[in-house]
């Protein structure tokens, strides 16, 4: 076990440079320079080299990520060794650290990423049972069209429709943005109430593709598990159909859905992109978007490394899950 | 008193393709504390019979009609809610693949203890004292340290072994018993007819034993079924069945059959594939593949009916009683002859 | 002592014209562990020092329960997979360490049958592709040639050669096994290694394959390594039969002298396990029923393999030293047993398998 974790956490790293390292060989190959643009269009070369030298932009590529590994260090050991936070590096191009973008961003995507997630189990477990309990029946064949229509609609496509008719037409949702969750801003809509209200829209333009996956995927599981031997032994046995269903259809049913659900959340970042820049939440992919667009390698880097270890987190955290509550699985 | 009366069986299944008639008019009866084998190849319909009785069938597309008395009731029209309360009370099933039949998430004594507290109003405590009772009857050794483990942590023999606990944790009248011992070794095969022998006397349960293998039938069982595609084509006695064997799907059986003690350079095989049971052949459904189908035999049906002198075996063949004998004689004498020879 | 020839298992005696020679063939399977760089801790002793050779024309018959590693034997044998140690000669030449290149034409000699019909034919081909695969490979002949070759083969194994652009699962179960034989005999082979190939078929069914394989023997000269759990059908079709128990051969006979006369208790308790179809002979019968499973070939039992579910077992002995597989006194030449106590007699008598005390006394003092 311990040893696992410690495999775990080695790969982890290891994955951490490599994804890293990536992101700053494609940045290095874009021929943008960023102490031209961090120094404004009325810069001199001479200015423009002394920004280049403040913010190390004038040094070789493999300098420049040692240092930003180094930053990204929790420990450090100048003046003996100790523990810091782990520093992403300032933006070029607003005025801001990387740590402070991730850290108000980071509430706004989990907020989309998490809704979402819980909508679309919500809606995907009772209709993948049902269905697959009646199989062709009027609900059955509704439902799989539904999952057709969901798996080839797009995030952004379906986002402007539900836009055009919520909003514009109807004026039942607010066009975009973010109520904070806690803290009551001043003159800002917030709490939980406005919170939820924001994000109806969103939740549903990011949950629908997956909602439609799941929807398959469940009834697939349902309907494969009620085949097994040991199924038709509980009926054997006398247990009624109730228990059948609870005790010995669903543990096994939803085994792979937890698996699944902790590789998908690694994609679902990848699609609340989307989503962000429709509803105009300041979240992870946001600042993505808004850091490609400037050249602003730290800002992309930052959100990279973040999201990154986000995803390896849960994933273990889904892997030692799936190892408690299947017996069958020894992590090793 | 018969323990279960089976008369006119017929169980059909409603597929995309038409309705395949998996049994087809099976009657037969079974005494408490007796052992009835029914042989056949696979889609004989020997699986399926069982399931009916169970009322294990897919409700969805199965058509069943006929009487199966249990102890005075008829299984096929009893509700549901009273099918459960026999099923694995008073009808204890085993099935084949003791790899797949218990569910990989719950410990062995989960599975066991669900079964006493189906039927049983009893403190979880008690039900686990039974549980672990039986684990120890069957043969699992160092029992206490097990009954906590999970079904993968056994081997094919020893889930099995846990299969026939869980069968008879509740004192079954009847144990059936779906190729028990196919999936598993030869040594294991041998350990497990044994348990069941020897848990068959001490708890004077009656067995059915479904089984491909004439060998399992012959070691085990009182009287014997022989079916052939949906349909019962010889049923007696084992040692007349055995002895005096009277259809030539039965004849066929024991000669295709390789054996420790006799020499035979070629095995007798019967000719062509089982048929189907979408369209199942007119008249006798062994004709295609009977080398002494004669022209009755592609119209009319044959009846189970009494072997001459005989009133407890019954076979369903055309053929007349002569040839039946010379056949029977003929094959049997060859193996002996060849026994004695080696 | 009992043992004539105390020579290491090893040295066989060839005359030199033998088809395949295994000599002293290991399978280990590396059991590993590590948190990034793995290392091995254990080994999974699949197959543990196997000898024999097969003669062209015969039929050698391989028993023993699953995990007794017959079916990774084969596996080595054909080199599917490579083997730990040992040496494996195939027409005079050795073939342990040839390259897949080298290979190539002892590949053609060799073909292998599987068990599961449905398993071992890609669904997606039709059956004159999968027929014809191997002849494509070897490129033996042209086009045409090889659909008459496709044709005359499926005819041979007794299926309706008009039936080559059908898919394999428009056919039964045994007559896939059939398209599996085509498919093993299509470049003439002269070795084919059979492997479980009845064991998921009907009776009725198994007959017809187990007569094809003899007529096919009979008219092309084959040569067979059989491979089953089926101690019925191993002893049908075989020559010589070898009863495998945790990777080693526990017991080496013509076929007439391990049925009648087993030695190895190993043996005398899988034939007394096996069901006969004759209730009076059953009911007469004395049976020894193995007591346990299986150890794992992770951790093999020391000395003699079989001594942890042996009625014959004896402490001090079995349990230390690993008997050999030779030949005895009072044995034929061609009969091996590995096995420091082999029984006097069989059938059993009433005392079953125990070991007779007093003989023992008087036996070896090794």
């Amino acid at each position: 076990m311990i040893q696992y974790l410690i495999r775990r956490l080695i790969w982890a790293v290891a994955l951490l440079l490599v994804v890293t390292m990536i992101g700053f060989v494609l940045f290095y190959l874009v021929p943008a320079n960023p102490a031209k643009q961090a120094c404004g269009k009325a810069c001199t070369p001479e200015m423009i080299a002394r920004v280049a030298h403040y913010l190390g932009t004038d040094r070789p590529w493999y300098i420049q990520y040692v240092r930003f590994v180094g930053r990204l260090m929790p420990v450090s050991f100048h003046g003996g060794p100790h523990f810091k936070t782990p520093n992403l590096g300032k933006s070029f191009v607003s005025n801001q650290t990387v740590n402070r973008i991730v850290v108000n961003a980071a509430p706004e995507t989990a907020s989309l990423v998490l809704g979402g997630v819980v909508l679309w189990m919500l809606i995907a477990l009772p209709v993948g049972i049902l269905s697959a309990l009646r199989p062709r029946s009027l609900l059955d064949r509704t439902t799989m069209t539904g999952v057709l229509i969901g798996v080839s609609t797009h995030p952004l496509f379906l986002g402007l429709v539900l836009l055009y008719f919520f909003t514009n037409k109807l004026h039942w949702f607010p066009i975009g943005g973010y109520a904070n969750f806690w803290h009551p801003a001043y003159g800002e809509p917030s709490g939980p109430l406005q919170w939820a209200y924001h994000l109806i829209l969103p939740w549903f333009t990011f949950a629908v593709l997956f909602m439609a996956i799941y929807v398959r995927m469940i009834r697939a599981n349902v309907m494969e598990t009620m085949n097994e031997d040991y199924v038709r032994t509980a009926r054997a046995k006398g247990a009624p159909e109730s228990l059948v269903m609870r005790s010995h259809i669903l543990r096994n049913a939803l085994l792979p859905v937890v698996t699944m659900l902790g590789m998908d959340i690694g994609v679902a970042l990848g699609g609340a992109v989307f989503t962000e820049s429709i509803y105009g939440l300041h979240g992870l992919g946001w600042w993505t978007i808004w850091g490609l667009n400037n050249f602003d390698s730290p800002t992309v880097l930052g959100v990279l490394v973040f999201a990154t270890t986000m995803i390896i987190v849960f994933n273990l955290f889904v892997d030692l899950l799936y190892a408690w509550i299947d017996p069958r699985i020894r992590l090793a | 008193m018969a323990l279960l009366e089976v008369k006119d069986l017929k169980t059909y299944f409603a597929t995309g393709d038409g309705i395949v008639k998996a049994v087809d008019g099976v009657s037969f009866s079974i005494d408490p504390g007796q052992t009835l084998g029914i042989v056949g190849e696979s889609g004989s319909g020997k699986s399926v019979t069982c399931l009916t009785i169970m009322g294990l069938n897919p409700k969805r597309n199965t058509i069943s009609s006929g009487e199966a008395f249990f102890k005075g009731k008829d299984l096929l029209k009893t509700s549901q809610q009273q099918l459960r309360e026999i099923r694995g009370n008073d009808i204890a099933m085993i099935f084949q693949d003791p790899m797949t039949s218990l569910n990989p998430v719950h410990t062995i004594g989960h599975q066991l203890m669900e079964a006493v507290l189906l039927h049983n109003d009893v403190p979880k405590q008690q039900a686990r004292a039974r549980a672990l009772e039986l684990l120890k009857q069957v043969g699992i050794p160092r029992a206490e340290g097990r009954i906590d483990d999970y079904p993968h942590q056994f081997s094919g023999g020893m889930r099995q072994r846990v299969m026939i606990a869980m069968a008879l944790i509740n004192n079954p009248d009847l144990l059936i018993a779906d190729e028990p011992t196919t999936a598993l070794d030869v040594t294991t095969q041998a350990q497990i007819l044994d348990l069941i022998v020897k848990l068959q006397q001490e708890y004077g349960s009656a067995v059915i034993m479904i089984t491909h293998d004439l060998g399992v039938v012959a070691e085990i069982a009182d009287e014997v079924i022989v079916m052939y595609a949906a349909e019962i084509a010889e049923r007696g006695h084992v040692d007349r069945i055995f002895n005096n064997p009277r259809h030539p799907y039965t004849w066929g059986l024991m000669g295709s059959l390789p054996r420790l003690n006799a020499d035979v350079e070629r095995l007798v095989q019967i000719e062509g594939q089982p048929p189907s049971l979408l369209r199942p052949p007119k008249g006798c459904r062994f004709h295609p593949r009977c080398a002494y189908a004669m022209d009755v035999c592609r119209t009319v049906d044959p009846v189970l009916a009494p072997v001459p002198g005989e009133p407890d075996h019954l076979q369903a063949c055309h053929l007349d009683a002569e040839t039946k004998t010379r056949e029977a004689e003929r094959l049997l004498g060859a193996f002996a002859t060849e026994a004695s020879a080696s | 002592m009992t043992t004539v020839t105390a020579e290491p298992e090893a040295q066989l005696e060839l005359r030199g014209d033998e088809l395949l020679v295994v000599e002293n063939l290991k399978k280990y399977f590396p059991v590993t562990r590590g948190i990034v760089f793995q290392h091995q801790v254990a080994a999974v002793q699949a197959v543990d020092g196997v000898s024999f050779a097969v003669n062209e024309g015969e039929t050698i018959g391989i028993v023993g329960e699953s995990g007794c590693g017959k079916s990774t034997m084969a596996r080595c044998i054909v080199r599917l997979l490579d083997s730990t140690s040992g040496r494996i000669v195939f027409g005079g030449k050795d073939i342990t360490k040839l390259s897949r290149a080298e290979l190539r034409p002892y590949r053609r000699e060799m073909m292998m049958i599987f068990q599961d019909p449905y398993a071992s034919l890609n669904p997606r081909k039709r059956v004159g592709f999968i027929v014809a695969e191997a002849l494509q490979v070897h490129k033996v002949g042209t086009p045409a040639s090889i659909k008459q070759r496709v044709q005359e083969l499926l005819e041979v194994v007794g299926l309706n050669p008009e039936h080559y652009n059908r898919f394999p699962h428009e056919f039964s179960g045994g007559q896939r096994q059939r398209i599996g034989i085509a498919r093993a005999l299509a470049i003439n082979p002269k070795l084919i290694i059979c492997d479980e190939p009845v064991s998921a078929l009907d009776v009725s069914v198994q007959a017809q394959i187990l007569n094809l394989l003899k007529d096919l023997q009979r008219d092309f000269n084959l040569t067979y390594i059989f491979i089953a759990h089926d101690l019925n059908v191993v002893r049908h079709i075989s020559d010589r039969v070898f009863v495998m128990y945790l990777g080693q051969i526990m017991e080496s006979g013509v076929r007439s002298e391990l049925y009648e006369s087993p030695k190895h208790p190993y043996t005398g308790a899988l034939l007394s396990a096996v069901p006969i179809p004759d209730p009076e002979l059953g009911r007469s019968r004395r049976r020894v029923v193995l007591e346990g499973d299986v150890p794992s070939p992770l951790n093999p039992p020391s000395g003699c393999r079989f001594h942890t579910r042996c009625p014959r077992f004896v402490e001090g002995k079995c349990d230390v030293e690993l008997p050999e597989l030779v030949t005895r006194e009072n044995l034929s030449p061609t009969h091996a047993v590995r096995c420091h106590f082999p029984l006097e007699r069989w059938p059993l008598g009433d005392e079953g398998m125990r070991l007779d005390r007093a003989a023992s006394a008087s036996a070896p003092e090794a």
